[in-house]
C-alpha cells in the first residue's frame, strides 16, 4: 500500500526562515532517514514557513485567495513523505522514524488508490 | 431441534470460524457476512434433512464456500484472474472434527480488534463481536449504547481496518509489548463493565461469562505470558466473590463484609492455577500485583478471620512503585484507613482532588466513607448526594441510600 506521512511540528525551533542551526540539524536527520527509506520512499518535500503560504478557500461556490496557511495552530504540516509499505504495521514503523527535533506528530494516511 | 443444535454450534464456534476466515481472506465484513450466510443455510437445511454430525465443521465449510463465491464474483467484476478454485473436501476432511478442520486464528483475530490505530472506544466492542461471536445488541446492551450507535461504531472500525491497510498478523517482537498491551486493556475495560454491577442482573449479566471466555483462550494461546495469566487470575478471582456481592435485599455488600461462605471455590482454584503460573514468570508484574490483591480476599475461609487489610496495603506500596496511577492510590487509600486510620487516608484522598476522577464513582464513594468515619457529616452526606446523581447500578445505589440514611439521623 501507499502511504502519506505528514510531519507536524512547531516550526517556530527552526528560526522565521527555517535557517538557523536547528534547521540544518533536521535536514542531516532527514537526508540520513532518505537513504534508509530506499526503494521505499516514493517521493517527499519540506515546506518553507507557513508565513510563505497561501491558502485558497472555497465556500458557496466562490474562491478567495488568503495569506497564511489552512488551519492556525500550535503545530504546522512542516513536510511530507510518500512511501510504500506492505500493511500499516510496516507504515508505523516507518513513520517512528521520521526525524522530529522536539515535539511533534506524524499523520500516516493511507493513499486512496494506493492499494 | 435444530434451532437448539444451530445456537450450539454459533455460541461454541462462532468465534473461532469468523476468526479462521477473517485470517484466510484478510476481511473482516466478508467473515462476517458468509458466516451469517451459512447460518442462514444452515436453519433451512437442517430442518429439512438430518443435521450433520459435526455442525461447526458444516457450518465453517459453507461459509468458506460463500465467501469463496463472493471473492470470485467480485473479483470477476474487477477484471482479475480467479484464484484456482478451492480442494474439494477430501474423506479424511469430511471425517475429521471441527477442532482438526477450523483452524484456531482467534489470536489473530484480537490483535487486529485492539490494533492501537482502532479507535479505543470501539476495540472492545469488535473483540467481543468478531471473536465472542456476541451480537450487536447484546454488546450495546453491555455498553450501555443503542445498537445503531454500537453498529456505526463497529462499522466505523472495521472500515478504518480495511482501509488503513491494518495487517492480520500477530505482532512482531519490538511490537509485542505495546500491542499486547492494548489487547490486556482491552479486555480489563470491558471486564470492568461487568463486575461495576454486583447484581450481576442487568445488561452485563452474560458478559462477565464472555470475559472468563476470552482470557481463556488467550492465556491458552500466550500460556508464558504473565500478564496474560495474571488477567485470567483477576477475572476468576472477582467472578469467584460474585455470590456474595449481594445480601438478600438486594444491596451491594462492602469488600471486606462479603461472607467467604458463598465464594465460588472451584472458580478461586482456577484463578490459583493462573496466578501461580504467573508468579512464577514475573511475580512483580502489576497485574500480578492485581491478582495477588483479589487472592488475598478470596484466602479467607469466614468472616472471623481478619481481613487481609495490612496484606492488601503492601500489595498496592508494590503497585504504586510500578508507577503512580490515581486508581491505585485511591483503592491503597481504602486499606490505609483501615492499617492506619481514616484522616491519614483522607489527607491521601483529597491530594486526588483534580485528578480526573470527578466523575469516577468509587472515587466519591471512598471520600464518603473516609468522611463519615472522622465525623464530617455534613461533607460525607454532599459526597454520598453527588455519588447517587452519578446513576450507580441498582445494588449500588441502595447500599448508597443505606449509608446516607445512617447519616440522617
Amino acid at each position: 500500500m501507499q502511504y502519506a506521512l505528514l510531519i507536524y511540528e512547531d516550526e517556530a525551533i527552526y528560526g522565521p526562515d527555517k535557517a538557523g542551526p536547528a534547521m540544518e540539524e533536521i535536514v542531516s536527520c532527514h537526508m540520513a532517514f532518505n537513504r534508509e527509506l530506499g526503494s521505499a520512499r516514493i517521493g517527499g518535500a519540506g515546506l518553507k514557513g507557513t508565513v510563505s503560504a497561501t491558502t485558497i478557500r472555497t465556500k458557496n461556490g466562490a474562491k478567495s485567495v488568503h495569506d497564511g496557511p489552512y488551519a492556525e495552530a500550535k503545530e504546522q504540516l512542516g513536510g511530507f513523505y510518500l512511501i510504500e509499505a506492505p500493511d500499516l504495521d510496516a507504515a508505523i514503523a516507518i513513520a517512528r522514524k521520521v526525524p522530529v527535533l522536539q515535539d511533534g506528530a506524524i499523520e500516516i494516511g493511507p493513499l486512496l488508490g494506493g492499494a | 431441534m435444530s434451532a437448539d443444535l444451530l445456537a450450539a454450534a454459533v455460541r461454541q464456534a462462532g468465534g473461532r470460524i469468523v476468526a479462521a476466515l477473517a485470517a484466510r481472506y484478510r476481511d473482516l465484513d466478508l467473515a462476517e457476512e458468509a458466516f451469517a450466510e451459512a447460518c442462514a443455510r444452515a436453519a433451512g437445511a437442517w430442518s429439512r434433512e438430518e443435521p450433520p454430525r459435526d455442525a461447526a465443521a458444516w457450518l465453517y465449510r459453507t461459509a468458506e464456500r460463500c465467501a469463496l463465491d463472493w471473492l470470485r464474483r467480485r473479483q470477476v467484476r474487477q477484471r482479475l484472474r480467479p484464484d484456482p478454485p478451492p480442494p474439494t473436501p477430501t474423506v479424511e476432511d469430511e471425517m475429521s472434527d471441527d477442532a482438526s478442520l477450523i483452524p484456531d486464528e482467534r489470536l489473530r483475530l484480537i490483535f487486529v480488534c485492539c490494533h492501537p490505530a482502532v479507535a479505543p472506544e470501539a476495540r472492545a466492542a469488535l473483540t467481543l463481536r468478531l471473536v465472542c461471536g456476541l451480537s450487536t445488541l447484546e454488546i450495546a446492551e453491555a455498553f450501555l449504547l443503542t445498537e445503531a450507535t454500537l453498529a456505526q461504531r463497529l462499522v466505523r472500525a472495521k472500515r478504518k481496518i480495511a482501509e488503513a491497510g491494518v495487517p492480520f498478523e500477530i505482532p512482531g517482537p519490538d511490537a509485542w509489548p505495546e500491542r499486547l498491551e492494548a489487547v490486556l486493556s482491552t479486555i480489563e475495560i470491558a471486564y470492568s463493565k461487568a463486575h461495576e454491577d454486583a447484581a450481576g442482573a442487568g445488561p452485563h449479566a452474560a458478559y462477565a461469562e464472555e470475559m472468563l471466555g476470552a482470557t481463556r483462550v488467550l492465556a491458552e494461546l500466550l500460556p508464558r505470558e504473565p500478564e496474560v495469566l495474571a488477567l485470567a487470575a483477576t477475572v476468576r478471582y472477582a467472578e469467584a466473590r460474585r455470590p456474595a456481592r449481594l445480601d438478600d435485599g438486594g444491596v451491594m455488600v462492602p469488600l471486606a463484609e462479603q461472607d467467604p461462605r458463598f465464594f465460588d471455590r472451584a472458580r478461586i482454584a482456577e484463578a490459583e492455577a493462573y496466578l501461580h503460573q504467573a508468579a512464577r514468570l514475573n511475580p512483580a508484574g502489576p497485574r500480578a500485583l492485581h491478582a495477588a490483591i483479589h487472592s488475598a480476599w478470596c484466602a479467607r475461609c469466614s468472616l472471623e478471620e481478619p481481613a487481609p487489610w495490612p496484606a492488601v496495603l503492601r500489595l498496592y506500596d508494590a503497585l504504586l512503585t510500578l508507577g503512580d496511577d490515581p486508581v491505585v492510590r485511591l483503592n491503597r487509600a481504602v486499606a490505609l484507613n483501615e492499617v492506619m486510620g481514616a484522616a491519614a487516608a483522607l489527607a491521601e484522598i483529597e491530594a486526588l482532588n483534580g485528578a480526573g476522577l470527578a466523575a469516577f464513582r468509587p472515587y466519591h464513594a471512598v471520600r464518603a466513607a473516609l468522611l463519615t468515619k472522622v465525623g464530617r457529616k455534613v461533607e460525607a452526606r454532599d459526597a454520598y448526594r453527588r455519588l447517587l446523581a452519578l446513576a450507580p447500578p441498582s445494588a449500588e445505589r441502595l447500599w448508597l441510600e443505606k449509608c446516607l440514611a445512617t447519616l440522617e439521623h
